[in-house]
């Protein structure tokens, strides 16, 4: 029997993937979409180690980074959802230790519907419960086409499920509300696609609400309430719902409120679950251990004396770069050079700055210490949190010399 | 035909919504600094209407700018898309990272998908490269 693998390419950590390897690399790669082909065989630039631009043994590039965040008075650990729980638990270990400003990606993402899901404010599944039953299902402000390619054809729209035989062709009807027309918005056709201005997903949910509600619909933007109705009915219909809620949805709501009352009532009418599109492979993990810990999921401040938590807007990776109260950075498995606006991270190049990542980045290319670590899922195991809250083992694959980031932050830990 | 027109090129200002897209996606994977990166990275999608405006042609460089940032990408036409006058499309890069402002209202969420920028053609100047844009 073949060994399957978990691509770490996404959230989605398909665990179907076959692999042929070649000296000690990874040749081949079977089942995964093209970006996590494009993962599982690694990066050509792979980070050196190296401190102040000169390479250097990984035992001398702890050492500074231990100094480094020693004497930072307060330091932020950011990064994480490219690391393996292991790995996030040790960091947040270490954020308690140094009293550090203590962050991830899905603090400007995918936050605020984790959160709501974990406090059961929203009612969720798992991507299994959308294989096997969902007959409707929306894609609002989410174009997994792109974000997550193989989401529609392992789980939400292509797949025979067992309740769900005659797959998309009878069995299922996908919708994208959306403000562009993306690849996803394509797939369910012109009739199943809700194209609304930029910024006004409130207020669509609010006339679906009215239109579940057999009440007129309207909107400011002066949507055909006859399609509203007609979309209404179809969610009525569905069995088994599921709103697969995207960056662009997140993006433009000020607070989940509509987002919650639209739940509310498609609950009374129906059945509907929420997904959150979660990009990095362990970004809910990361939400997952730090709620444990702390009760928040993000955005938290270690007081160095008390090793107690604060959370708020302020402790944000935006905020605290923003407003320049963060005076070393330790960034783990992440490029917020590349993926934050330049206007907030070029902060990031006046303190001392410390990489570990298996590639080279912007970010990388303007920190003092650099240390590559092995690539998660491909040379070290460890488990990860799917997008839906399952927990996933991760593989080894082939071996590295490079160090898990695991073991890097434990030395770390202990030179301070 | 006035002189003007020869002097500067025309400047529109369009509002700027990112998004993701897989062969960039890919691409980064494979190396941040490679040139199939920024080909996938350093790009404006326009409508038909805005790139008359600018009197440019598919393909061509032009200057985007706000006060956040000023980078030089490829200006391309959208593929299947609707009518959008007014509304441009980047894919989330660095390129695009450049020109979202820091204002987030203390909420730690900047705008990422709602940013207005002035585009200009560039006539001929080459895109912004990666190591340029920092
Ligand atoms: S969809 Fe995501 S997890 Fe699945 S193969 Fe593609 S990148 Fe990997």
């Amino acid at each position: 029997m073949s060994e399957y693998y978990v691509c770490t390419g996404c959230a989605l950590l398909c665990d179907d993937i076959e692999v042929e390897t070649e000296n000690g690399k990874v040749k081949t790669v079977h089942a995964a979409c093209r970006k996590g082909v494009a993962r599982m065989k690694g990066c050509i630039d792979s980070l050196e180690c190296t401190v102040d631009g000169e390479k250097t043994d990984v035992e001398s590039a702890i050492a500074k980074a231990a100094e480094i965040l020693g004497e930072a008075a307060n330091p932020l650990i950011f990064g994480h959802g490219n690391s393996s729980s292991e790995a996030q638990k040790l960091s947040i270990a270490l954020a308690k230790k140094v009293g550090a400003y203590l962050d991830d990606t899905s603090s400007f993402c995918q936050g605020p519907i984790i959160e709501a899901i974990l406090q059961e404010k929203l009612k969720t599944c798992t991507l299994d419960d959308i294989r096997h039953k969902a007959d409707v299902i929306i894609f609002w402000g989410a174009d997994p086409s792109n974000s997550h390619p193989r989401h529609l054809s392992r789980y939400s729209y292509f797949p025979r499920g067992k309740e769900r035989q005659r797959g998309w062709e009878e069995d299922r009807t996908a919708i994208c509300v959306d403000v562009r027309k993306s690849e996803t918005a394509i797939i369910c056709g012109d009739n199943r696609f809700y194209k609304i201005p930029m910024g006004e997903d409130a207020e669509f949910m609010d006339a679906l609400v009215s239109a579940l509600s057999s009440k007129v619909p309207k909107t400011s933007f002066g949507f055909d309430a006859k399609k509203i109705l007609e979309l209404a009915n179809v969610l009525k219909k569905a069995k088994f719902g599921v709103i697969c809620v995207g960056l662009g949805l997140i993006y433009s709501l000020k607070d989940l409120e509509p987002l919650f009352r639209l739940m509310d009532k498609l609950n009374e009418v129906s059945d509907f679950n929420i997904m959150p599109m979660v990009g990095q492979y362990n970004m809910r993990g990361f939400n997952q251990n730090l709620y444990e810990e702390t009760g928040c999921i993000n955005r938290v401040k270690y007081s160095p004396e008390s090793g107690e938590a604060e959370h708020g807007p302020e402790f944000s990776v935006v905020e605290a770069l923003r407003n320049k109260t963060v005076d070393a950075a330790l960034i783990i498995g992440s490029d917020p050079l590349s993926s934050l606006p330049l206007s907030v991270s070029r902060y990031l190049a006046e303190i001392p700055l410390i990489s570990i990542d298996p590639c080279r980045n912007l970010t990388s290319s303007r920190s003092n210490v650099t240390i590559p670590c092995a690539l998660g899922g491909v040379e070290y195991g460890g488990t990860a949190v799917r997008m839906d809250g399952v927990d996933v083992e991760l593989k080894k694959i082939i071996d590295t010399d490079n160090l898990p980031d695991v073991e890097i932050l434990k030395k770390i830990t202990e030179a301070i | 035909m006035g002189f003007g027109q020869f002097l500067a090129s025309p400047e529109i200002k369009l509002k700027v919504v990112t998004y993701r897209d897989v062969f960039q996606n890919t691409a980064q994977e494979t190396s941040r600094f490679g040139e199939e990166y920024e080909r996938s990275s350093a790009v404006i999608k326009l409508d038909l209407k805005d790139i008359a405006k600018l009197t440019i042609k598919d393909g061509e460089t032009v200057i985007v700018k706000n006060s956040s940032g000023k980078v030089v990408v490829t200006a391309m036409k959208s593929d299947y898309e609707e009518s959008h006058a007014g509304i441009a499309y980047m894919v989330n890069s660095p390129w695009s990272n450049s020109l979202v402002p820091d204002e987030t209202g203390g909420t730690g969420v900047p705008k990422f998908k709602d940013f207005e920028v002035t585009v200009q053609g560039a006539k001929g100047e080459k895109v912004t490269g990666i190591s340029e844009i920092f």
